[in-house]
C-alpha cells in the first residue's frame, strides 16, 4: 500500500501532460488526512501542424509555430478520510509565430480549486472518487491564455492497483464534464486512462502510459486559429503519453513525461514534454 | 477497465498455461497414463443458498477405458451421514468425463462432503466441505446472564494493578527502518507480562503511529515483528504462560488450555484476556502511538483473544480474527478433537469435575459470547476444513457480531489457516479504515 501513496504522485505528474490548454488534475485514490502534496511542474508544448474541422491534417500557414511553456503549482491536502482539497495555478507563456506575424501571451491562467470526495471502494482495491472543481480565470480579455470565463467541472475517477508479471501496477480512469459559464460555453468532455507499472520492489521507479483527450463544443464556431489555441472552443483531440517517475525519498519524486497528439479536430497537432517535482513535506 | 484487464490477464495466462501444458505433454511421456480428478463447486466459495452442486471432473490420461463408480457422501460435522449418491461411469481412454451432482438441500449449516472415485485403475477420495445459508446460523446456547458482570469484575481487578510499564530499547535488534523495544507490564494478579514493540524510523520525530497489537496463538512465543511498513507500530504480546511471560505460569503445552479451568475466576484465560487489555493500557501510555487507531489481530487463540479484547475494550478500533478457537463451545465437543481431547484427559484426573462444569466455565470464554459485544469494524477469516475451529461455530460467532462493518472470508480448501489473500485484504482494510492511504 505504500505504493498507493507514491502512485498518487505519479498520477499527478501524468496529468500534467494530459491537457495542455487548461491543465486538470485529479487522483483516483483517497488521500491521507493531513497529508500535503505539492507539485511544481514545467511543461513544453509545440505544434506547427493542425487538424481542420474535418480532421484533415495541415501545416500551419507561413511556417507558423505554436509554442507553449507553462509552469504549474499544484497542491493537494487531505482534509479528512473522505475529502481532499486540490488547487492548481498555472502560469503560461503561449507564443505563435509565422513569417509575417508573432504574438505572445503570458501570465497566470485559470486557477482551479476542487474538492474531491472518496465515494466508495471495491474490496479496498478499486476506488471511486468524485471531484467538483471551480475554474476561476486570473486574467481577462486575453485569448492567448484561455476563455477568460469561470467554469465548473465534475469528474468521476476509478482507480486500482494489482500485479502484472510480479510487478505492482495500477490504473486510473477519469471522466469529466466541464462547463464554462458563458453563452458560448464551451462544454467539454475530458477523459484519461492511465496504466502504470513499478519497475522495482521499492516503488522507486515507475513507468506509465496514458491516453487522454478533450471534446469541446460551443454554439460559437470561429474555426481554428493557431494563434489562440488556448481559447479555441470547438475542438477535439486524443493524445498518448509515456512517463517515467523516480522517487528519491518518500518526500521527493521526479517525473518526466512526453506525449503526442494522435487524432484531432480543429486543433493543433502537437507534442509535449514535462518535468514535475513532487514534494510531500510531512512524510 | 477492470474487465478489460481481467480479460487480458485471462487470455495471457491461458496462453501461458497452454504453452506450458503443450510443452509438458510433449516432453513428459511419463505423464501419459495418469488419471486425475478435480472437484469443482458451483459456488466458488462452496457456500450455497440451497442445495449444493458439484462437478466431479475425471481426466483419464491412460490408454485404457476406465469403468466404475463415482459417489459422494455428505455428513454433518460430527460425522453423521446425511446424503449419498453414486453414478456408474465409463471414461474413454485419453478423455475427460464431467459428472454433476446436485446434493439435496439441508438445513443451514456446514457439511462435509466426500467424493469417491473407484474405476478400473484408480481409487481416490476427495474430502471437502460446503455451507448452506451460513448467514442464518445462530448458536442455540445463550451467554450467561452475568457475562458482563463477570468481565467487569475482572477489569476492575486489573485496574487496581499498577501497570509499571517498562520499555527497553534494543538497538542491536533494530532494522534499517524500525526501532525495536522490549516491553513489560504488570497485569492481573500482579503477573509480569512481556512483549515487543517496533516503531518505524522516520524523519518526523513527532509522528504518531497506528498500532497493530498482534496476539499470540496457543503456546506461541512471539518475537519482535518488523517489516517495511512505515505507518504502523507493531506490538507483539506474549500473554501469561507463553513465550517470555512464563514467570508464574509455565505449563506443559497441552496443559495450558485447562489450567484452572474448574473455576472461571481462576481459569488461565481470564488472566490472558486481561493481559491483552493491559497491553491496550500500554498503548495508551505511549505518546508516539495513535490511541484511536488500535488494531487487534491474531489467529487461532490469537483470533479468540482479538475478539475478546475488542469486545471488552472499546478503545480497540479494528478487530481481525483468523480461525478463532472456542467459538460456540457447547457445540464443540464431538465436532473437534482439540481442545477437548486435552480437557477430557484433565477431567478424568479431577474428581468431581465434569464436562458440563468445564462448559459452565467456558461459557464465559466463548468467542461467540464476546462477539456479541464487538462493535468495531471486524474482519474474520475461516477455513471450511478447519478441524479446530469448525465453520458452523465460526459463523455462529460471526453472526453474533453487532458491528455494522463486518466481513467474513471463508476458504473452502483450507483448514486451520487463512491464506495470503486474506492478509493482503487485511492490509488494505486496515489502511482504509485508518485512512493510511
Amino acid at each position: 500500500m505504500k505504493f498507493t501513496t507514491r502512485l498518487k504522485c505519479w498520477f499527478i505528474a501524468a496529468f500534467f501532460l494530459i491537457v495542455w490548454q487548461n491543465n486538470s488534475y485529479a487522483g483516483g485514490f483517497p488521500v491521507r488526512t493531513g497529508s500535503l502534496m505539492l507539485s511544481v511542474s514545467g511543461n513544453y508544448f509545440f505544434a506547427n501542424k493542425g487538424w481542420d474541422s474535418l480532421s484533415r491534417k495541415y501545416t500551419f500557414p507561413n511556417n507558423g509555430k505554436y509554442t507553449s511553456y507553462s509552469y504549474s503549482l499544484y497542491a493537494e491536502y487531505g482534509l479528512s478520510k473522505r475529502f481532499t482539497l486540490v488547487a492548481l495555478l498555472p502560469y503560461v507563456i503561449n507564443k505563435y509565430q509565422d513569417n509575417n506575424f508573432s504574438s505572445t501571451g503570458q501570465g497566470p491562467a485559470d486557477l482551479e480549486v476542487g474538492l474531491r470526495y472518496y465515494l466508495a471502494n471495491i474490496n479496498y482495491k478499486y476506488y471511486f472518487m468524485l471531484q467538483g472543481t471551480a475554474i476561476v480565470p486570473t486574467y481577462s480579455n486575453n485569448p492567448a491564455l484561455g476563455y477568460g470565463k469561470p467554469g465548473a467541472e465534475l469528474k468521476l475517477s476509478f482507480a486500482g492497483s494489482g500485479h502484472l508479471f510480479g510487478a505492482t501496477s495500477y490504473f486510473n480512469i477519469e471522466n469529466a464534464v466541464r462547463q464554462y459559464f458563458d453563452d458560448l460555453g464551451p462544454f467539454q468532455y475530458r477523459y484519461s486512462v492511465t496504466y502504470g507499472i513499478s519497475l522495482d520492489k521499492d516503488y522507486k521507479n515507475q513507468v506509465s502510459v496514458t491516453a487522454g483527450g478533450i471534446y469541446s463544443t460551443s454554439k460559437f464556431n470561429n474555426g481554428f486559429n493557431p494563434q489562440f489555441i488556448a481559447s479555441n472552443k470547438n475542438f477535439a483531440f486524443n493524445q498518448v503519453s509515456l512517463s517515467y517517475g523516480h522517487a528519491f525519498t518518500r518526500q521527493l519524486s521526479l517525473f518526466l513525461s512526453a506525449g503526442k497528439f494522435i487524432t484531432g479536430c480543429n486543433t493543433g497537432d502537437g507534442s509535449n514534454a514535462s518535468v514535475s517535482l513532487i514534494i510531500r513535506p510531512f512524510q | 477497465m477492470t474487465g478489460t484487464l481481467k480479460g487480458f490477464f485471462t487470455i495471457l495466462c491461458s496462453c501461458l498455461l497452454m504453452v506450458g501444458y503443450t510443452a509438458s505433454a510433449q516432453k513428459s511421456p511419463a505423464d501419459e497414463g495418469e488419471i486425475s480428478t478435480e472437484l469443482i463447486p458451483a459456488n466458488k466459495n462452496a457456500i450455497f443458498a440451497d442445495g449444493a452442486k458439484y462437478t466431479f471432473e475425471v481426466k483419464n490420461g491412460s490408454n485404457s477405458v476406465q469403468t466404475g463408480k463415482i459417489s459422494y457422501l455428505v455428513t454433518a460435522e460430527n460425522g453423521k451421514k446425511l446424503n449419498r449418491d453414486s453414478v456408474h461411469v465409463t471414461i474413454a481412454k485419453n478423455s475427460t468425463g464431467k459428472y454433476t451432482f446436485e446434493i439435496p438441500a439441508n438445513k443451514p449449516g456446514f457439511y462435509k462432503v466426500h467424493f469417491m472415485i473407484n474405476v478400473s485403475d484408480y481409487d481416490d477420495t476427495t474430502h471437502k466441505a460446503f455451507g448452506i445459508k451460513p448467514e442464518l446460523l445462530q448458536s442455540s446456547h445463550a451467554r450467561p446472564t452475568d457475562f458482563n458482570e463477570f468481565w467487569q469484575k475482572a477489569k476492575d481487578e486489573l485496574a487496581k494493578v499498577d501497570p509499571d510499564f517498562k520499555v527497553t530499547p534494543l538497538p542491536e535488534q533494530a532494522t534499517k527502518n524500525r526501532y525495536v523495544y522490549a516491553i513489560q507490564m504488570k497485569s492481573l494478579d500482579n503477573m509480569t507480562i512481556r512483549g515487543w514493540m517496533t516503531i518505524p524510523k522516520l524523519v518526523d520525530k513527532h509522528r504518531k503511529f497506528a498500532v497493530l497489537l498482534a496476539l499470540p496463538g496457543y503456546q506461541a512465543n512471539l518475537g519482535p515483528m518488523v517489516g517495511g511498513d512505515n505507518d504502523i507500530a507493531i506490538i507483539t504480546l506474549n500473554v501469561r504462560g507463553q513465550g517470555n511471560s512464563k514467570d508464574q505460569i509455565s505449563t506443559l503445552r497441552n496443559e495450558f488450555i485447562f489450567y484452572h479451568i474448574e473455576d472461571k475466576n481462576k481459569y488461565v484465560m481470564r488472566g490472558v484476556i486481561m493481559d491483552c487489555l493491559r497491553c491496550v493500557d500500554f498503548i495508551y501510555s505511549r505518546p508516539e502511538l495513535k490511541h484511536d487507531q488500535i488494531l487487534v489481530s491474531g489467529g487461532s487463540m490469537g483470533g479468540f483473544l482479538a475478539m475478546a479484547t475488542a469486545a471488552l475494550d472499546k478503545r480497540v478500533a479494528l478487530c481481525s480474527s483468523q480461525n478463532p478457537i472456542l467459538c460456540d463451545v457447547r457445540n464443540l465437543p464431538g465436532e473437534v478433537d482439540w481442545p477437548f481431547i486435552d480437557i477430557n484427559k484433565y477431567i478424568a484426573t479431577q474428581p468431581g469435575l465434569t464436562l458440563n462444569k468445564v462448559l459452565n466455565t467456558l461459557d464465559y470464554f466463548d468467542t461467540k459470547n464476546f462477539a456479541a459485544d464487538v462493535t468495531c469494524p471486524t474482519l474474520m477469516g475461516i477455513g471450511l476444513l478447519d478441524p479446530i475451529a469448525p465453520p458452523n461455530n465460526e459463523y455462529a460467532a460471526f453472526n453474533s457480531i453487532p458491528a455494522k462493518s463486518k466481513r467474513l472470508m471463508a476458504y473452502k480448501d483450507l483448514a486451520h489457516e487463512v491464506n495470503i489473500d486474506f492478509k493482503i485484504f487485511e492490509g488494505r482494510w486496515i489502511r482504509d479504515n485508518f485512512a493510511l492511504f
